[in-house]
């Protein structure tokens, strides 16, 4: 924990612009995307980012790459000081490395898998001569062994599995120090996936990566973590180290996220419900709290006033006006499963 | 009382030599007012086997062999069989929808882009129930999109207005529109995020509760399927390899494959481990293996599969089938395919 973060992002904001309403109605509205959220990625740790789509943890992810510019806020790689703005310069680059869902997206469909690698090192000045044995060393940190056997074909000969291993591969060719993996498994067979997610963690055990893992599937952020990061409509409503927001979760809307995972293992586990109309559900509020349309335990003051962060235990806190005395919540049930829905 | 009855149903696509071959030989029952999951990764077939007995394959996709029969229920009680593979198109379009329906995974590519929602509930409802004026299809309308909780003013909504939850309700209220005995869910909820999964997947059990349809519910995600099914089968490489209650299933697997598939999910309690899974990646249908397709992959194959497949075979009293050469009475059987289900407790 004391290791200091090789990259950190302070109070980053991200705001579009969209055109809304159609015909004479035209008018434009700011998103939220996200706004103010602060994180540090340290070496050897895995830093998990749970939230569902639309919560703005892809685009967080991508502000971090130096893709999109953030609207305002800081960030910082091994303690300087990085201008906002997408010139990222190849220094930054080679050393934030991004890893998407998708890996027949991201690789070039008409070139071996060979070109698609030895691309991003040249970009990155290597030599020529070098470049068989980093391939063959970066395939190999990958299990994709032999090299040659994967090298010379063509991304659409792979299985999903395999191909995510080489875009993979791809980033960690030019060394890099930051990893950042957004939802690199959601798409992969579910016999596969738990052998990229070991993957992605022994990058951090062995080779000391400090890695973004972004997901909205919570059991396998809890798999991997040495941190958890909860969003929601663009901000961080909670935040532990290790697993324990994910076990003793605080924030109702974490709660509400806990309880909705299929769990067959506790027969007991409570169906989140919601309360609120299908309307209200929508919107998410512009004053107040972001999540008092939907949350259970919604109060006077939630509409009315942002809550900010309270802590509620050791490295854990929720952004949650029911934490304001720096009391731990007991967990909202929901209403539960009248009986078995299979009777 | 089955509403449905597979028989040793094929399905290939292409023809002869170069045919791959995406469902071989599966039986599948599905007892009235239950829920049958089928479980299994991409390329298992799960698709392949409701679009053959469905009839909604497309060519070069074939139904190479088996039966598949429809028993539909009467309104004066008596049962009629309907066989789904023999039947003309003609006779198929009776049975589509009233009485078999089918909701896809992605809402968004089902539904008409350019059309307000009220039109899809319109068009089924005029097709298929000849009775109902405008007015009364309207009302009908307003009173299925109130049955998967959405307001009336959804209805003059076009499609990329809503979220990928509203439209995806919207599907099952269309496929429950004209009242069906089966009702086909392939993936309803995989593009969705977990709380509306949780919502929706709740919204059908409270449907199907009061409604009595019968329901196949596909998907890769076991840990939902052993919350719902009252049955699941576990497919892989085109073939039942595993059939039981889901209790059974989740706490006692039988088939290697079964076992892998449920340590493929980290649990979200206890303390944490490295899972190790299925080593390898599912096996492509162009090129199987020898024998039992598993064997590549499997951490207990013997010689006997690598040359000969193991045909689905009771194991234990409870009526569960499962294909595996372990489990023929000979070999004997891995401590981690003997445990013992635990008896339901009271709650």
């Amino acid at each position: 924990m004391s290791e200091n973060p090789i990259l950190e992002a302070r109070s980053l904001t991200r705001y579009f612009t969209v055109r809304a309403g159609g015909g004479g109605r035209r008018h434009k509205r700011l998103v939220r995307a996200v706004e103010d959220v602060s994180l540090s990625l340290r070496p050897g740790r895995v830093t998990a980012v749970v939230g569902e789509s639309g919560s703005g943890k892809s685009v967080l992810a991508r502000m971090l790459a130096r893709i999109v510019t953030p609207t305002s806020g800081e960030l910082l790689l091994d303690g300087r000081q990085i201008p906002l703005g997408t010139k990222r310069g190849l220094d930054y680059a080679r050393q934030v490395q991004l890893v998407l869902q998708d890996p027949f997206a991201s690789m070039n469909p008409v070139h071996l898998v060979r070109h698609n690698l030895e691309r991003a090192l040249l970009i990155h000045g290597a030599t020529r001569e070098s470049l068989p044995a980093r391939l063959a060393s970066a395939m190999t940190r990958v299990a994709l062994t032999p090299p040659e056997g994967f090298l010379d074909r063509f991304p659409h000969e792979l299985s999903g599995g395999q191909l995510q291993r080489v875009s993979i591969a791809r980033a960690l060719c030019v060394e890099p120090k930051v990893l950042l993996a957004d939802e690199p498994v959601s798409m992969l067979d579910v016999s596969v996936r738990l052998g990229v997610l070991n993957l992605v963690r022994s990058l951090a055990d062995d080779d000391r990566m400090a890695t973004l893992y972004i997901t909205h599937d919570i059991a396998s952020a809890r798999y991997i973590t040495d941190e958890t990061i909860v969003m929601y409509a663009g901000q961080v409503v909670e935040r532990s180290n290790g697993v324990t927001l994910i076990d003793e979760p605080a924030h109702p809307y974490t709660q509400l996220l806990i309880a909705s995972v299929p769990d067959p293992a506790d027969p007991t586990s409570v169906a989140a419900r919601n309360t609120a109309d299908e309307a209200a559900r929508q919107g998410v509020a512009d004053v107040g709290c972001r999540f008092a349309p939907r949350c259970p335990s919604a109060m006077e003051m939630c509409r009315s006033a942002e809550p900010p962060s309270f802590a509620v235990g050791a490295d854990h806190e929720s952004k949650c006006w029911l934490h304001r005395d720096g009391a731990v919540a007991t967990p909202v049930r929901v209403a539960s499963h009248e009986g078995d829905p299979r009777a | 009382m089955n509403v449905l009855e597979v028989r040793d149903f094929s399905v290939e696509y292409g023809l002869e030599e170069a045919a791959v071959h995406a469902v071989r030989h599966v039986d599948l029952d599905v007892p009235r007012s239950s829920v049958l999951g089928i479980a299994g990764e991409s390329g298992s077939g799960k698709s392949t086997l409701v679009y053959g007995f469905t009839r909604l394959l497309r060519w070069p996709g074939v139904v190479a062999g088996g039966s598949a029969v429809l028993r539909v229920l009467d309104e004066d009680g008596t049962e009629s069989e309907f066989d789904l593979l023999a039947a003309s198109e003609r006779e198929l379009r009776s049975i589509r929808w009233s009485e078999i329906s089918i909701v896809l995974q992605s809402a968004l590519s089902a539904l008409n882009p350019v059309r307000r929602i009220a039109k899809e509930f319109d068009e089924v409802l005029r097709v298929h129930s000849s009775g109902l004026d405008r007015s009364a299809r309207r009302a009908r309308a307003v009173e299925l999109l109130d049955m998967v909780g959405l307001d009336e003013d959804r209805l003059d909504r076009f499609p990329h207005e809503l979220s990928g939850g509203q439209r995806q309700r919207i599907m099952i209220a269309l496929a429950l529109a004209l009242d069906p005995q089966l009702v086909i869910m392939d993936e309803p909820t995989t593009a969705l995020d977990v709380v509306t999964q949780r919502e929706i997947v709740d919204q059908l059990f409270e449907l199907r509760q009061r409604l009595g349809f019968a329901m196949i519910f596909i998907t890769h995600d076991l840990s939902l399927l052993v919350e719902l099914a009252n049955e699941i089968v576990v497919m892989y490489a085109g073939e039942i390899v595993e059939r039981a209650s889901a209790e059974e299933i989740y706490a006692a697997p039988r088939h290697p494959y079964t076992l892998g598939l449920i340590n493929s999910f980290p649990p979200m309690h206890g303390e944490r481990c490295e899972l190790v899974g299925l080593p390898g990646a599912p096996s492509d249908l162009a090129h199987l293996p020898t024998g039992c397709s598993f064997h590549p992959r499997c951490a207990w194959a013997m010689e006997v599969c690598k040359t000969a497949s193991p045909k689905a075979q009771p194991v234990g009293d409870t009526g569960r089938l499962v294909a595996c050469w372990l489990h023929d009475g000979i070999h004997e059987v891995p401590v981690e395919l003997r445990r013992s289900v635990p008896q339901r407790q009271p709650l």
